[in-house]
Order: C-alpha cells, then sequence, then structure tokens
C-alpha cells in the first residue's frame, strides 16, 4: 500500500514538472512550480488518515496549494499563475472525468451518475478551494493598502 | 505619451496571449499609461479584445486590439510583468522600453524535443497515478510522443482549438484501443486517463475561476465555456471512434 502512494506522490511531481515544461517555466521557478504538484499531492495522502470525505479533503489541499501559490509569487516577484495552474494538476480529477465519458457511452446508468457526481464534487470542492483563497488575498491587500493610504493621508 | 500608447498596447496584448489573468492586464495598462503621463485612462479587457482609451492634456486617444490565439507561456509572462513594474517605477526611455520588449518577444520556448519529453512525462507519470501498471504506462507514454505532433500538425493547419482537442482524444482512443487489441494492455482505461490528462483544459478552469471571482464576469464566462467545450470535444473524440467502429465493447 505504502509503495503505490510514493509512486503517486512521485508521478505527481513527474506530471507536474512535465506540465511546467509545456507551460514555458524556467530556472528557480520550474524547481517550485514542481514542487507543488509534489507537496499538494503528499498533503492530500497525509490528510486520508485524518479526514474521510475526499471532496473536502480536496477542498483543503487545493486551498492551502493556492496559499503556496501566492506565497511564493511574491517570494519570487512573479504572477500567481506560474504555480497555481502547475501545483493543482495532481488534484485534476481525469480519472472519474474518464470513468463518467466510458459509462455514459456503455449504458451503465448507475456508474455514470456514480462517477458524474464525483467528477462534479471535485471539481467544485478544487474550485471552491481556489476562490476562496484568492479573494482572501485580494481582501487582505485590498484592506493594507487602504490602511496605508491613511497613513499617507495624515503624514500629508 | 502618445508615442509610448501603441507599446502599452502591444505589451498588454502579449501578456494576454501569454495566458495572463485578465485583472492582471488592466492594472498593468493602467499603472503604465499612468506612469507614462496620461491624465486618466479606461481600460477595457476581455478574453478576446482590448479596448483602451487614454486621456492626456493633448486630447483622449483610443486603440482596440483583437485577440487571438492565447496559449500558456508562463516564462514571457514573467517577464512582461516585470518590464510593467520597470516601467512604472524605473522611468525607463522610449527607446528602452522598445528594446527590452522586443527581446522579450524574441525569447524561445523550449524545443521541441523537451516538449516531447514532458508529453511522454505527463501521459506516463497519470497512468501511473491513475492505479496503472508498468505497461499501461509505457504505452501511454508512447500515445502521449503521437500526440505531440498531432498537436504539431493542428497548430500547421491552424485548426481550430476545440476541433483539434476533438481530434487528439479520436486518436488517442484508437491507438489505446489497438493496444489493447494487440495485447499490450488489458484494458484501456489507464491509458485513456494518461492521455486525457494532457488534453483537460487545468489551466482553463483554473483561469476562468479567478478571473469570475475577481469580478471579470465576461472574461470569466467566456473561459469556462472555453473550458466545457474543451471538455465535452474530448468525450466527443472518444465517442466517435466508438460510434465508427460500431460500438466495439471495451
Amino acid at each position: 500500500m505504502m509503495n503505490s502512494e510514493i509512486m503517486q506522490i512521485f508521478a505527481a511531481f513527474i506530471g507536474s514538472f512535465g506540465f511546467a515544461i509545456l507551460y514555458n517555466i524556467r530556472g528557480k521557478k520550474l524547481a517550485f512550480a514542481a514542487l507543488g504538484g509534489f507537496l499538494s499531492w503528499s498533503l492530500f495522502l497525509i490528510l486520508e488518515f485524518m479526514i474521510e470525505s475526499e471532496p473536502i479533503r480536496y477542498f483543503i489541499v487545493s486551498a492551502t496549494t493556492t496559499l503556496y501559490s501566492e506565497i511564493m509569487a511574491r517570494v519570487l516577484k512573479t504572477p500567481t499563475t506560474t504555480f497555481i495552474t502547475t501545483a493543482l494538476i495532481p488534484l485534476i480529477p481525469g480519472g472519474s472525468l474518464y470513468y463518467t465519458m466510458a459509462n455514459a457511452f456503455e449504458g451503465n446508468l448507475e456508474s455514470f451518475l456514480i462517477n458524474g457526481i464525483i467528477t462534479l464534487k471535485l471539481a467544485m470542492a478544487l474550485a471552491l478551494g481556489v476562490v476562496v483563497v484568492t479573494a482572501l488575498v485580494k481582501l487582505i491587500y485590498a484592506w493594507n493598502n487602504k490602511k496605508n493610504n491613511k497613513r499617507l493621508d495624515k503624514n500629508l | 505619451m502618445k508615442e509610448h500608447f501603441d507599446t502599452i498596447m502591444d505589451i498588454g496584448e502579449q501578456m494576454l496571449l501569454c495566458g495572463a489573468e485578465i485583472h492582471r492586464v488592466e492594472d498593468s495598462i493602467e499603472r503604465m499609461g499612468l506612469a507614462l503621463g496620461a491624465t486618466d485612462i479606461d481600460v477595457f479587457i476581455i478574453t478576446s479584445s482590448m479596448v483602451v482609451t487614454i486621456h492626456t492634456p493633448e486630447g483622449s486617444f483610443t486603440q482596440t486590439r483583437r485577440i487571438k490565439n492565447s496559449g500558456t507561456d508562463i516564462d514571457m509572462l514573467h517577464k512582461l510583468n516585470q518590464l510593467s513594474r520597470d516601467i512604472c517605477g524605473k522611468k525607463l526611455t522610449f527607446d528602452d522600453i522598445k528594446l527590452r520588449f522586443a527581446e522579450i518577444t524574441k525569447a524561445k520556448k523550449y524545443p521541441l524535443w523537451a516538449e516531447v519529453i514532458s508529453y511522454v512525462f505527463i501521459a506516463g507519470a497519470f497512468a501511473l497515478f491513475f492505479g496503472g501498471k508498468i505497461n499501461d504506462a509505457l504505452v501511454s507514454a508512447i500515445l502521449g510522443i503521437v500526440l505531440r505532433f498531432v498537436v504539431l500538425f493542428i497548430d500547421k493547419f491552424d485548426i481550430n482549438k476545440i476541433f483539434g482537442k476533438l481530434i487528439c482524444a479520436f486518436i488517442a482512443t484508437v491507438l489505446s484501443f489497438t493496444a489493447m487489441k494487440i495485447g499490450f494492455i488489458q484494458s484501456i482505461d489507464k491509458v485513456m486517463i494518461g492521455n486525457i490528462m494532457l488534453l483537460v483544459p487545468g489551466v482553463g478552469l483554473t483561469n476562468a475561476l479567478r478571473d469570475l471571482f475577481v469580478g471579470d464576469s465576461v472574461s470569466g464566462l467566456l473561459r469556462l465555456i472555453e473550458a466545457v467545450l474543451a471538455a465535452l470535444a474530448i468525450a466527443a473524440g472518444y465517442f466517435l471512434f466508438i460510434f465508427l467502429s460500431g460500438g466495439a465493447s471495451l
């Protein structure tokens, strides 16, 4: 069991690295983008011991990964897109998407519905994680700017 | 200011072509415009079009740009972002800006062989990731190579992107089915998933969401629809093979 998990993490890293190349990410950013995929899937597997619900785990991992991307973007002075697009790759529910499709064709209504709902839930959880953190970061920045502007006004 | 207008538009256009968030491009254009001497600036951008009016003491000027074929080029985006920061902070001269912009757009992407290798990595890795065995990963990786060349062909003949996804999915299905018939793999699902990961519009979806929730609803919706269409096209490519083969059992 442990073996397959190590392989998954490794595969997540390689997969993210591959996408980072396709998106023309270079240098230090390439390393941190691929590392993001590695970390996101590791976190997902660790959370498996604590949280049973897969969508909730997806949400937590996606939120954490978005936070990682926002932080790395500030550290390396580059757009957040650099990290978020690659680090979230392992979370794309490609598997359940395929099974939804295959079952739809084969006419297994029940499996189609089950897989379809899983895909939808995971995609929603993933989206929610990204959205919540993005919105929070924007909010904090707006708040900070306001504070700074007030200070400027006072000094004038 | 007037002489800078073209350059600012070029920078913004190039950022969009690299797959930047709308919010970032609007913000950059606004900042650059104001830094270069506009008294006020109105910017409206969606994924496929830019409309910018600058107000200067000499009068107001408007330019529009039509944006086609945007992709993802993070390195160029990073450099354009840096250039726009420098324009605002360092008071670059007109020639400096021109020169740096020309340099940035000339920068190359990774060579084709590197992209082929990443297709191999991605397709192989995700076949394993979703529980495939080593033979699934190998077949998937080889299909990855084929897909890269299919994409090359699609780009060369300027085939519509959504239709391109359909072609890719169709070819991937045909080949994985063939591999199963020959007996390299027991079932096609892991191989298909490995290759679907190459086609799934992951960036499109994340960008769509980020645009939607920072207030760029129009662009967000456009990108969302593009992502959904791409996903449907993948499914259509898969179905196409099944229909043509007369419903071959999987």
